[in-house]
């Protein structure tokens, strides 16, 4: 309840200066990765999303961008039927890696890193399982799935890629290699995500979701985690953690969670402030 | 002269991990400062009432046995079935918002109309009107693309496009 002033002693001052309220804007959208960051540590949230503390991009954060980036037109070229030209990609490579980079604070070079980052594109484009002429379904699409019939939050998210006939595939840089069962339950906010609004939008459900890890190891190779669709469980699951995360800004309950996750939190400082 | 505006708001979880609110605004004036509490009082127990009488009203509750035939809405939250392709959208398969911003695009621009309708022919196999919604957006992606309204593709031109109405991502 407000009690608001006189409007004859306000005309004598100053208009006030409205900030627009960032809590407000997030309450109305909730994507995956802000339910995760939400999920592991809400004072994490706050400061990135709420405070908007930026930091600079690590160089795994950019080598992921880049091969994300040179994957996106390698789907993109199939779906026009364009020839593939492996030149091509790497000219887009070596002008999208020059993006950002000079922000970027490299610790043990950044030739490495660009090598690396070349690597695992050339292990991707030897040994993906999707065949050349496989046109896909939809390539870095942006959606969203309206979900105030339940009092949620519009669910948004990018889609890497949906192949042919409804596989969801989502693209990872990873420094170790994944184990199966841990990738699927690590990426489970991400996974039924995508199976939501994939389904609001086609009116059908998925055929399978598939998660293609780019391993940074001294080799780099390519491990395919496969995934049925989303079940019931995990769609209660998630629309339970999209309940949370509304609740929770509705509160602006931004307590910190303390644990293993903090060690390598770009906000550490930030936090040890917070009381 | 004083201005009080009361709201009172309620949510309630129903079967089916569904859930309903109700709120209730009022403005009133107020001769002094000396009324605010016996009037708020007043009216915090009226939108009260207000709201407890309404709220009973639940309307649609999801069914909560499940997928059912599975191609109605489920248990809990997402509908299998594209339910907004039964709103009236002049016969278009994609949202509202998704059909302004083509025919934004392509009036703004000044596009051929067939040649659009051949793009969505050549990537989706279908025309323009009977595209879902992640169709459309795949076709709004490339007619941005087209008309060099974006720098960045896909995930950036995403974040922009939905930081203008709802902040970061």
């Amino acid at each position: 309840m407000i009690a608001v002033i006189d409007p004859v002693q306000v005309q004598a001052a100053a208009p006030p200066v409205t900030k627009p309220n960032p809590i407000e804007a997030l309450k109305q959208t909730v994507s995956a990765s802000r339910l995760n960051c939400w999920l592991a540590c809400r004072l994490k949230f706050f400061f990135r999303y709420v405070k908007k503390v930026s930091k600079s991009p690590t160089p795994a954060l950019h080598v992921g961008t880049v091969v994300h980036a040179i994957l996106q037109a390698w789907n993109m070229a199939r779906w026009k039927k364009q020839p593939f030209r492996v030149e091509q990609f790497k000219g887009l490579f070596d002008k999208g890696w020059t993006e950002q980079a000079e922000q970027i604070d490299w610790e043990d070079g950044e030739s490495a890193h660009k090598d690396t980052a070349w690597s695992l594109l050339e292990t991707y484009f030897a040994k993906t399982p999707i065949p050349a002429n496989e046109v896909p379904e939809a390539v870095e699409v942006p959606l969203e799935a309206d979900l105030s019939r339940y009092g949620l939050p519009t669910l948004i998210g990018v889609l890497d890629l949906v192949r042919a006939g409804g596989r969801i595939v989502d693209f990872k840089t990873a420094g170790k290699t994944p184990n199966a069962d841990d990738a699927i339950r690590q990426h489970e906010v991400q996974l039924s995500s995508y199976s939501v609004l994939y389904r609001e939008s086609t009116g059908k459900a998925e055929t399978g979701r598939e998660l293609h890890h780019l391993v940074k190891t001294k080799t780099p190779k390519l491990v395919i985690t496969q995934s049925g669709p989303m079940n019931e469980i995990q769609r209660v699951r998630l629309m339970k953690m999209i309940e949370s995360y509304a609740e929770g800004l509705a509160r602006e309950d931004f307590v910190p969670s303390s644990g293993f996750q903090c060690a390598g939190c770009e906000f550490a400082q930030e936090c040890r402030r917070w009381c | 002269m004083t201005t009080l505006e009361c709201n009172y708001s309620k949510k309630l979880g129903l079967p089916g991990f569904s859930s309903h609110q109700f709120s209730i605004t009022l403005r009133t004036e107020i001769a002094d400062v000396s009324q605010v509490q016996p009037e708020s009082a007043r009216l915090y127990k009226l939108l009260q009432e207000g709201v407890d009488t309404s709220i009973t009203e639940t309307g649609y509750l999801p069914t909560a046995s499940g997928n059912g035939n599975g191609n109605g809405h489920g248990r809990n939250g997402v509908s299998t079935a594209n339910h907004d392709r039964t709103h009236d959208n002049g016969n278009w398969g994609c949202s509202e918002k998704q059909k302004s911003l083509i025919q934004k695009i392509v009036a703004e621009n000044s596009l051929n109309k067939s040649e659009v309708e051949a793009l969505a022919q050549e990537r989706f196999g279908a025309g323009v009107k009977n595209l879902n919604k992640l169709q459309a957006s795949g076709l709004i992606e490339e007619l941005l693309e087209k008309t060099g309204q974006s720098k960045a593709k896909g995930r950036s031109r995403f974040q922009s496009r939905f930081q203008q109405k709802a902040g970061a991502r």
